[in-house]
């Protein structure tokens, strides 16, 4: 080291400064020199004028002339230079300072006394500040830890301070060699959250809000943001439904609010988005996320019940332009395949189900069948490309800031990868100048384009390649190179012009056994071929803020939302089968749609400090106003049958051009809000809301709504008597009641009476007028659905590294809408609506973080589990329940939203087993002694008499399952050794069931699951699957029962990744700040029960969804 | 200064409170207060809601049929008498009727202030519009008896207060209601507005109205001046048709003996997607044999209404049997054909309204665009209820003889003496599967021996129950005696 430190000072500098402070001069070392200065402020005045004037000197040299001068002294340190105060001018200094008070106390000073500073692992801590209370007497520990001083006597105190660490005190007594251990700051108390129209400090704040940082952000591959919350935080259920590139996952705070609109509000940098909105948001440009769960949410008043969720993205940050890139490229493919019955197996069910009905079997050998075509395997991709690459600038000076970012995603799905890709191209540029010390102006702007081919009909029986595949039978072979061959050679040759081909020409297969819209996945697709659909977005906003005094600060922003939509799709000629064809004219159909939305919104925000007490007071106004519009227009008889070919330039009759549009009815929103927050001493706290919203979805007794809340806290240990040296380091309750509302699910004009159509009559031969007659009488009181709900937590920080947050909680929902059940008599077309209905929410939720660091191995562990029980409290006096959920077929509705249970519940009758034998039907009695189901067969379902009766019938159905999970909850793991990084990132759900309709009830000839190998036969008595059967009189397969649930419960590993950052020795050499490339894999593995394509499954009836792709992906990060 | 912000106005749809702003509005109210005249699909309860199918369900001319028990509830209810307030047809029949009170009274308060409407049109529309009240009620009346009396558009708080009125307040209601419409109705229409209600329409209905309530004289006089001279053109120009089968025929449309006729159309191609909408005639779809392969008819029919033995065995001989009766039977055997027999069938289905191969629509989905009319009320109708007046007053059994006999003369019947049993076996003959059988039946006191053999409870099933939905919730509606 001594030789650095030779090296350092013999380095070669010019320098020519009069009259700059010392700061300049040690900047511009540090930036043209590359010499690095530790000095405490407290001990160096660095605002004190310096001059030099240095050619070619030693750095020796103009240090000595700029710092010894001014009394300052220094010393090397590897590569830094630490600067201290000389203390023989100190104690000059001091002399002057206390003579006035006391000559001796001139002589009384200068006890000298050493020390060391460390950090709680024990390393030392270089630079720490060290200074003498009251006086300016200090200086900064060394490569060591170590410092020197001559204080005044015992009395003295010793403040030590150190960036990321708590300021200690120390009285120094006898002591003459002191140690200190500084005590790692707790970020997430100094974190910022944000509120809406505003930000408090984590450790002050009094609502349950979440935070998620860019940070836990940055190393997860997602392509969407509201993917990134899943399992991140307690109380956000986000369920992906759909594994569809691109496709928008459905996101739940604390359970479902409302039967009608359950969708949090979306705030992106202050501007409202609806659901849609956040799609065209970059992940990589989101600075964090902060999720309002509780009355917090209310300063968004009455839409605000569903939680709120506002994305704040990234600004440039201090310093010089960075420049970013950050991209991966992957390949996924699917996790799970259902096992579906093979060729030979498919022939010997169809036997068995045939001549269980008292036919003949239908297949002679199906031994001989052998394989035959596997479905499943035909339409995933296994290799499916994604990409991502994202190039991001930033940086700001003291007069302004600046961030620019361009993304491109492109994605393919696993499923059929040519009619399923989703592309997307963004752009964003915020930049804000302090045009003076008062007055700053900004703005925000976002470009976004997305397209989307997705025509698979996912999660339906009603075709599609993943329902055809799952029941297409394995007979049907994907390519006919021998049409006389096939059971069906007939249908070949009558449809051989419109039967779609592969490219040699040769037709796809089509069944001679299932038909209906199951079809040929790979013929299917040739159908689809191109179309998509598009999205423009453009959002803009700027802002104006004014501290005109200080404390006072206006703001006032103007944003907007404009979106441009739409698809383009192509219909061919074509036959699949004898039920799924398009033999008469192609068909093209384009449609364009616009939206605009736009928001002002004004702020005035005093802040205050008055002794231990603090205030800040907000108030401010918003408007809001939307409207769309759209067309669309279909193109009959192309003389092309090809999409690409396709286009509205043929010239075609006006008979074949048919023309749709539609306006979206306009809606407004007039806001007033306040809100107060008061801390005394940050110990005890106190926010206060009020906003009023006046909606034109109102009805006019109702046309504005208050929505108020308050919020209190208490934090203990700041209080004296709290023990300072216990586990505990921060604990504070908090807890919050508040009203909010729930507008969205409100259509605009629903309180008015309004004129329908289509009240039509005939006049003459065949001469139809449209009639038109009063809707539904008006309601002038329909309002919004209002929330009351109720919190009790407590964010605590223990063992210095354990961070723990609680909450408990009670959502009432009241007023839901509905329609409301008028008597007839009244003779009105239509039912208005009105505000019935309640629902309530009762959950736990648990966030644990812990973060500490085994030598030069760092790591983090966080959890969080969240538990939410959701109940339907009243649906009016005229309903009981409503039917939710059916399968194509089925006897009865599936789920049931009904008072005491939860929304949507499963709702069947319970087989409880099959009959293995004649002997248990006939002993499967009643309490009076009667068979119940005399009719059954062995192989039949037994099914719970549960009313008693002594017959099956429809009473006997009972409550199932809850299609929501009870428990959710997520795990993260990330550690760095060196220049290595893990992360690893889980979350799960628990208590849910899943509903699978995979085979088509109506479809007798459908392919059959593998488990169906195990039904009852007569030579397999002990079969435990029913015994099949096409006729089904004991209704085994049409009812909905449990034996079509399964356990939803599952646990994924979402990301693991392995990162490697390269050296900076070799960096350096580049002039590249960071180099980090990385291994990463999302949902590498996954722990479930579940039978199916995937059980992350929203609404929790699976009907052939689109599964999660399994990712690997290779990736790198560079900042220059 | 906010409100006006908060205060839009819908795009592409009217507010109440601006509608019936011009005579053209106007015409569109009167178009929905005629719209629930056919309502063959949805309804208020969703269902299929042609009148024809329950009401000949009911009668001793048919049982339910369709493809099995269960195949439409309703009507399979009504053919067996196993109503409830639950289940059964009165939820389609009441809330039709109910929502076309409302449409005309809306007409009626509207009609006043919609400016620029001519003196002329004014008086036409409302007549039109009283004309169509008492076609409701008098439905209403004949099916409930007792059922609430709303005679203006209710707001919601008073929705909930509507008592049941005494039958004979709604059948005085209906009696002023036609009385009101008939001088300012138009003797004729323009073949342009055919279907419209005439003054012989009115006319016609107060005189059935009349012979309900058992105003025999009333009855007679006022059904005579729609029927005129017996066997001759009327004054409104009504004359029996020569030939009995061209009555039906979609071909010939208001004919001279129509008299108040609900219009259908084969023309607007509708799809399975405008359920709600279909102004076709979807019944003689539901009527059509299943699967049928032979000629004439068409081949995808639903089954519905097979024709009773006892009707067929009333008809032998009868020459108005092969336009009343379709025997599917021995069609398929003469012609090697097949169909499959419908629940409860007989071989034998409804001739009048059946799916015929010739009248099978040239665009548009064969099942959905039935284009044949229902004349609701016809000369030979109106013929025989002024004969049975006439007998029951026992004024002029000469002339209820004229009457009876020009109606089986026209068939090329001998004559008969005009009892009342004459009259009655007349009417169903003449009349039979046109929606009228069950209701003579329960007015003359005859359907608990009739309908016996369907479960019919005398004292009980001569009126329906009170759909369920309206006798809860505090609303002031007393269910019916038996339900």
């Amino acid at each position: 080291s001594t030789l650095n430190a030779q090296n350092i000072l013999d380095k070669k500098i010019s320098i020519t400064l009069n009259n700059a402070s010392l700061i300049n001069v040690l900047n511009y070392l540090q930036k043209n020199d590359g010499v690095k200065f530790i000095y405490s402020n407290n001990a160096i005045d660095v605002n004190q004028q310096v001059s030099v004037d240095a050619k070619n000197l030693s750095l020796k040299n103009v240090l000595d002339q700029v710092l010894k001068s001014n009394g300052i002294t220094y010393e090397v340190l590897k590569d830094r230079i630490i600067l201290s105060k000389m203390t023989e001018l100190k104690a000059a200094a001091d002399v002057k300072l206390t003579k006035q008070n006391s000559i001796t106390s001139a002589e009384a000073i200068s006890i000298p006394i050493t020390g060391k500073v460390i950090d709680k692992n024990g390393q030392p801590v270089i630079g720490a500040s060290i200074l003498e209370k009251g006086t300016t007497n200090g200086t900064t520990t060394d490569v060591n830890g170590n410092f020197k001083l001559n204080v005044e006597g015992p009395a003295s105190v010793l403040t030590i301070a150190y960036i990321g660490y708590n300021n200690q005190e120390v009285t120094v007594g006898n002591q003459t060699d002191i140690a200190i251990t500084l005590v790692e700051d707790v970020k997430a108390l100094n974190e910022v959250v944000v509120v809406g129209y505003g930000t408090q400090r984590k450790a002050t704040v009094t609502g349950a809000i979440s935070s998620v940082k860019a940070s836990d952000l940055q190393d997860q591959q997602v392509t969407r943001i509201d993917d990134a919350l899943k399992g991140r935080t307690a109380g956000v259920n986000v369920v992906q439904s759909s594994g569809a590139p691109g496709s928008a996952p459905s996101i739940r705070i604390r359970g479902i609010t409302s039967i009608n609109n359950s969708d949090p509000l979306y705030v992106i940098d202050g501007v409202i988005v609806d659901n849609g909105g956040i799609d065209n948001i970059n992940p990589n440009d989101v600075e964090s996320i902060d999720v309002l769960k509780d009355a917090s949410a209310a300063i968004y008043g009455s839409r605000a019940s569903n939680g709120v969720i506002i994305i704040t993205t990234k600004k440039g940050k201090q310093g010089p332009p960075k420049i970013s890139y950050n991209g991966y490229i992957g390949f996924q493919g699917p996790v799970n395949k259902p096992e579906l019955a093979n060729a030979s197996q498919y022939a010997m069910l169809r036997n068995e189900a045939v001549t269980n009905d008292g036919g003949t079997a239908i297949f002679a050998n199906p031994e001989s069948l052998g394989v035959g075509t596997n479905w499943q395997d035909q339409i995933f991709s296994n290799n499916a490309l994604i990409q991502n690459h994202n190039l991001s600038i930033n940086g700001a000076t003291d007069k302004a800031n600046y961030y620019t970012s361009f993304g491109y995603l492109d994605q393919d799905g696993i499923v059929m990868p040519s009619i399923s890709n989703y592309k997307k191209f963004t752009f964003t540029t915020n930049t804000s100048y302090k045009v003076k010390k008062w007055l700053t102006i900004g703005e925000n702007f976002t470009y976004s384009y997305t397209r989307n081919k997705n025509s698979l009909n996912t999660n339906s029986v009603f075709g599609g390649p993943l329902s055809s595949a799952l029941n297409l039978d394995p007979l049907t072979p994907t390519v006919v190179t021998d049409i006389n061959g096939q059971p069906n050679a007939g249908i070949y040759t009558s449809n051989a012009n419109n039967i779609v081909r592969d490219a040699q020409g040769n037709p796809y297969g089509i069944s001679n056994y299932v038909s209906q819209e199951i079809t040929n996945p790979l013929a299917y697709v040739k159908t689809q071929q191109g179309n998509y659909g598009y999205a423009t977005n453009l959002l803009g906003s700027a802002f104006i803020e004014v501290e005109p005094v200080t404390g006072f600060k206006f703001r006032s922003q103007i944003s907007a939302k404009q979106a441009y939509y739409g698809s383009k799709s192509f219909t061919p000629i074509y036959y699949l089968n004898s039920s799924t064809s398009n033999l008469s004219n192609t068909s093209l159909y384009l449609e364009n749609d616009k939206n605009l939305s736009w928001n002002i919104d004004n702020t005035l925000t005093y802040t205050h400090s008055f002794g231990k007490n603090n205030v800040t007071a907000l108030i401010g106004t918003s408007a809001q106003k939307e409207s769309g519009s759209g067309l669309g227009g279909t193109f009959l008889g192309l003389p092309v049958n090809t999409f690409n070919e396709s286009s509205p330039n043929y010239a075609l009759p006006n008979a074949n051009k048919i023309a749709n549009g539609f306006d979206n009815q306009p809606y407004t929103l007039a806001s007033y809000f306040g809100r107060v927050t008061y801390d005394y001493d940050q110990k005890f706290l106190f926010t206060g809301i009020i906003r009023r919203d006046g909606s034109s979805k109102f009805g006019s007794n109702n046309v504005y709504g208050t929505f108020p809340s308050a919020q209190v806290g208490y934090v203990m240990s700041r209080e004296g008597w709290f023990p300072t040296h216990s586990f505990i380091d921060y604990f504070k309750i908090r807890g919050s009641y508040g009203i909010v509302g729930n507008e969205m699910s409100l259509a605009p004009f629903q309180y008015t009476a309004t004129i329908g159509s289509g009240r039509n009559y005939v006049f003459g031969d065949d001469g139809l007028i449209v009639g038109y007659s009063p809707n539904a009488p008006s309601n002038p009181n329909l309002r919004w659905e209002e929330t009351r709900t109720a919190n009790i937590g407590f964010d605590a920080t223990l063992l210095n590294n354990l961070t723990v947050t609680f909450d408990i909680y009670k959502k009432t929902t009241k007023g839901m809408l509905q329609t409301v059940q008028l008597p007839a008599y009244a003779g009105f077309s239509a039912q208005p609506s009105a505000n019935i209905g309640d629902m309530e929410n009762k959950g736990v939720e648990l966030n644990l973080g812990y973060s500490n660091r085994i030598g030069e191995f760092n790591y983090n562990i966080g959890g969080n589990i969240s538990y939410n029980h959701n109940e339907v409290t009243y649906l009016g006096d005229q309903i009981n329940f409503f039917k939710v959920g059916s399968v194509q077929n089925a006897n009865y509705e599936i789920g049931r939203t009904e008072v005491g249970h939860p929304v949507g519940a499963f709702y069947g009758f319970e087989e409880l087993g099959v009959f293995h034998s004649q002997a248990e039907i006939d002993n499967y009695k009643s309490a009076n002694g009667t068979v119940i189901q005399p009719n059954a067969k062995p192989g039949d379902f037994k099914w719970n008499d549960t009313d008693g009766d002594g017959k099956i019938t429809d009473a006997d159905r009972k409550f199932l399952g809850n299609p929501l999970p009870t428990f959710t909850y997520g795990i993260n793991f990330s550690a760095n050794y060196r220049n290595f990084d893990i992360k690893l990132f889980g979350q799960g759900v628990w208590g849910n069931k899943i509903y699978q309709a995979y085979r088509r009830l109506d479809i007798a000839s459908a392919n059959y699951p593998i488990a169906a190998l195990d039904a009852w036969t007569p030579t397999n008595t002990t079969g435990n699957y029913p015994r099949l059967t096409d006729s089904d009189p004991n209704n085994n397969f049409k009812n909905p029962s449990n034996f079509y649930l399964q356990n939803g419960a599952y646990f994924r590993i979402k990301t693991l990744q392995l990162g490697y950052t390269l050296p900076g020795a070799w960096l350096k050499k580049a002039d590249v700040q960071r180099a980090r490339v990385f291994l990463s894999s999302n949902n590498l593995a996954t722990i479930t029960g579940y039978k199916g394509y995937d059980p992350e499954i929203s609404g929790g009836i699976d009907m052939g969804i689109y599964p999660q792709a399994r990712t690997f992906m290779v990736g790198l990060d560079v900042t220059l | 200064c906010k409100k006006s912000f908060l205060e839009l106005t819908p795009q592409g749809e009217f507010l109440e409170s601006n509608y019936y702003a011009n005579p053209a509005q106007a015409l569109t109210a009167l178009v929905a207060a005629y719209d629930p005249l056919v309502t063959e699909t949805g309804g208020l309860d969703g269902t299929y809601t042609d009148p024809l199918g329950p009401l000949n369900s009911a009668s001793d001319d048919c049982f339910a049929g369709g493809g099995g028990s269960s195949d439409v509830p309703d009507w399979q209810a009504i053919n067996n008498y196993t109503m409830t307030p639950a289940v059964g047809p009165q939820a389609g029949f009441w809330a039709i009727n109910f929502q076309g009170v409302n449409r005309a009274d809306v007409l009626l308060e509207k009609l006043p202030n919609v400016p620029g409407l001519s003196e002329d049109v004014l008086k036409r529309y409302t007549a039109e519009a009283h004309f169509l009240r008492a076609h409701y009620y008098f439905d209403l009346v004949r099916l409930f008896e007792n059922v609430p009396l709303i005679l203006n558009t209710l707001q919601i708080s008073e929705v909930y207060q509507q008592p049941q009125a005494k039958p004979e307040e709604v059948y005085a209601q209906v009696e002023a209601d036609l009385t009101a419409a008939i001088p300012d109705l138009p003797v004729t229409v323009a073949a342009s507005e055919n279907g419209r209600v005439t003054q012989g329409a009115a006319k016609a209905l107060l005189g059935k109205v009349y012979l309900y309530e058992k105003k025999w004289a009333l009855a007679a006089s006022t059904l005579e001046e729609v029927n005129g001279t017996p066997g001759g053109t009327s004054t409104y120009g009504y004359k029996l048709l020569n030939n009995f089968g061209d009555i039906f025929s979609p071909t010939n449309k208001f004919n001279s003996e129509s008299i108040f006729e609900i219009v259908h159309t084969g023309m607007q191609n509708y799809t399975w997607s405008n359920w709600n909408q279909f102004k076709s005639n979807v019944y003689v779809q539901m009527v059509g044999p299943r699967s049928f392969t032979g000629p004439i008819y068409y081949a995808g029919g639903y089954g519905f209404n097979p024709i009773t033995p006892n009707l067929v065995a009333a008809m032998k001989g009868d020459p108005r049997y092969p336009y009343t009766i379709a025997n599917i039977d021995s069609l398929t055997k003469a012609t090697g054909t097949s169909y499959d027999e419908s629940y409860q069938g007989t071989g034998y289905y409804i001739e009048k309204y059946a799916p015929k191969v010739k009248n099978i629509v040239t665009t548009g989905l064969t099942d959905l665009n039935w284009p044949n009319d229902y004349i609701e009320i016809r000369l030979a109708d109106t013929y025989l209820m002024e004969a049975e007046a006439l007998v029951q007053a026992g004024t002029n059994t000469g002339r209820a003889g004229d009457l009876l006999n020009a109606v089986r003369a026209r068939v090329g019947l001998a004559a008969e003496t005009p009892t009342l049993d004459n009259i009655y076996k007349e009417r169903r003959l003449e009349l039979a599967t046109e929606g009228h059988r069950w209701f003579d039946l329960v007015r003359t006191g005859q359907a608990p021996a009739a309908l016996a053999f369907k479960g019919f409870q005398a004292g009980k099933n001569e009126i329906l129950p009170i759909p369920l939905t309206e006798t809860l919730n505090g609303t002031q509606i007393k269910q019916n005696p038996g339900y």
